[in-house]
């Protein structure tokens, strides 16, 4: 059981992760994210990130950074101009996992204009779990896991942060 | 079908399709795409799965040939049979998992039992059954082949020979599994099906253009320093990669002739992977190993849906005029470390499907081209380099990286295909049946 004080500072965190994503504001999400960060995107339901089985998106701290360095370009055809999104975050459980360290679930149902394409709108309802630590009186994320209600496809690009 | 015309009929493809360009109607009209769904995906080989994806007796996938449903089953026999996905009795999907293992299909709508060859083996309630049960089983396709383990199959009984439709292209085949010092690949990573808002004919022509990748593909190159902008990056003079026609729609860009060294294809130095060097060059000797560290794996499409994507394989499937899905897996080898396998998943999740470095682009402007194809549309060019390239000894065309080699192949077969044999061959009154 976390305390109120400490839902609150994990909520702040989820609302502030959403709004870099959804504005697209790369570097600063990426700052968010610690040495050892796990952000996954899996393809089926019930996969192991270890099976030898493939994701959709599967990438460690280096990746993320190769990620975030190719949205940055500039000519990243698929985000120029960014996806227009906004994410509703619900349905927050917390769990402990270590002395400021917290497990953290919740449900995410994300719309996206697709602007730079066909200008439709696109829904991804997501169950997303935040592995998240205090560091240096900041909350970071160490795992950020998607599980896209529709993992196993068809999917659209899905070059935006997510 | 009721109907006893060809779908194709009424539509003039040798004005539609011309050596040096095509019509962009071929992109967006409905009556094109069900004259290919007829031409191309009943009546020719279309791929269907590997052998190592359903190695055991009673091991299934599902799959679309074209848009019909069907599974692939290997039987207790071994033979592997391609079945439609539709009970015989009131049409209900009898396999409805994506894959697995089974020793009989259950129909869950009136309780109706196959065998993995498809024959009905029993009915609830039989005294009110007075059908013949080998009169009602499950729809088989025609022809079922395989090649290096590539399972192809056909719905048209008179198809020529599968042999005939990979002709030379078998070559491209033997290049992808010689990457497995065993000679093998296996199939088992699954499959991202990455959903394009574009005619399927886009995922062939765009996976064998080698014009486009300084265009589409800088941010790439910018995020990326690896062999890629070395391969592909360069000005025109000094690129020595090669667009490829191999004959029968099947197309290829060469990338071999700008590697230098070993394993530079896999983005890494030889040392990396000792052991796989090693073993390649023990198990096809000095001269071949070495060639086959150097050269890498084929980057080629095998007419009309199946793309050997360097050490990916991926699916091409038609949806509607303008949508598709472009599936892929990794290509893992047989005989090999662990390390070298996990190196083609995370290569593989880097640069295909939805999220990828590379097709996420791709795929943006796969969709903006379908958009500007819209209402009466146009000609599309396709002369580029026609005047340069050349047929080497074994029949091959060849080209400049850049030039539409590989497209005009593609669409000189198409054509061939859609205008379709003599309305009196057996062909085409088995078509029409």
């Amino acid at each position: 059981m976390v305390t109120i004080e400490e839902r609150l500072r994990v909520e702040e965190f989820l609302f502030k992760e959403a709004r870099l994503a959804d504005e697209s504001r790369y570097s600063e999400w990426e700052a968010l994210a610690e040495d050892d960060m796990h952000y996954w995107v899996p393809a089926e339901a019930g996969q192991d990130p270890d099976d030898g089985r493939i994701s959709i998106l599967n990438d460690n701290r280096t990746r993320l950074a190769t990620r975030i360095r190719q949205l940055n370009t500039g000519v990243r055809h698929a985000q120029v101009p960014p996806s227009r999104m906004c994410r509703i975050i619900s349905n927050v459980e917390i769990e402990t996992i270590a002395d400021g360290e917290y497990f953290v679930r919740s449900n995410v149902v994300l719309y996206e204009y697709r602007i730079q394409a066909d200008k439709e709108m696109e829904v991804w309802p997501a169950r997303v779990e935040h592995k998240l630590r205090m560091r240096d009186g900041e909350m970071k994320m160490f795992s950020k896991h998607i599980h896209l209600l529709n993992s196993e496809g068809p999917v659209r690009g899905l070059s935006f942060i997510i | 079908m009721l109907d006893n015309s060809r779908p194709s009929e009424g539509i003039r493809f040798e004005e539609l399709i011309l050596d040096d360009r095509v019509h962009s109607t071929l992109y967006t009209d409905s009556e094109v795409f069900e004259a290919e769904m007829d031409s191309i995906f009943r009546n020719g080989w279309v791929f269907i799965c590997h052998d190592s994806e359903i190695p055991k007796a009673g091991d299934f996938v599902r799959r679309n040939v074209g848009r019909d449903p069907v599974f692939a089953v290997r039987g207790r026999d071994g033979e592997i049979s391609v079945i439609v996905n539709r009970c015989a009795h009131r049409g209900n999907i009898i396999c409805q998992e994506e894959r697995g293992n089974a020793k009989a299909f259950v129909c869950q709508y009136h309780g109706w039992a196959y065998d993995t060859k498809g024959g009905l083996v029993d009915v609830p309630y039989p005294a009110g059954f007075k059908g013949d049960f080998s009169c009602h089983g499950l729809e088989r396709l025609a022809k079922v082949d395989s090649y290096q383990g590539f399972v192809f199959a056909s719905f048209n009984p008179t198809v020529p020979s599968l042999g005939d439709h990979l002709g030379r292209a078998t070559e491209l085949i033997d290049r992808a599994v010689e990457m497995s010092p065993v000679g093998r690949i296996n199939l088992s990573g699954g499959w991202v099906r990455h959903q394009l808002n574009c005619n399927w004919k886009m995922l062939p022509e765009n996976d064998t253009d080698g014009y486009h990748v300084n265009f589409v593909h800088p941010s790439f190159a910018q995020a990326i320093r690896s062999n890629y902008d070395e391969a592909v990056l360069q000005d025109e003079e000094s690129l020595k990669s090669e667009a490829k026609d191999w004959g029968n729609g099947h197309t290829e860009l060469n990338f071999s002739p700008s590697y230098s060294r070993p394993l530079e294809w896999f983005g890494c130095a030889e040392d990396r992977y000792p052991s796989y060097s090693k073993a390649l060059r023990e198990a096809y000797g000095q001269e071949k190993g070495d060639k086959i560290l150097l050269d890498g794996p084929p980057h080629a499409v095998i007419f009309p849906n199946l793309f050997l994507g360097e050490m990916n394989i991926v699916r091409f499937e038609p949806v509607a005029p303008g949508v598709c899905l472009h599936i892929h897996t990794p290509m893992y080898l047989e005989g090999v470390d662990d390390d070298v396998n996990q190196r083609i998943l995370r290569q593989s999740e880097g640069a295909l499907g939805p999220t990828a470095f590379l097709l996420a682009d791709d795929s943006v402007i796969a969709e903006r081209t379908q958009l500007a194809l819209a209402g009466k549309g146009g000609w599309l060019d396709l002369s580029r380099g026609a005047e340069r390239e050349v047929t080497d000894d074994n029949g091959v065309v060849v080209g400049h990286l850049t030039d539409e080699t590989s497209n005009r192949g593609f669409w000189r077969h198409y054509k061939q295909v859609m205008q379709g044999p003599d309305q009196s061959s057996p062909t085409a009154a088995a078509a029409a049946a």
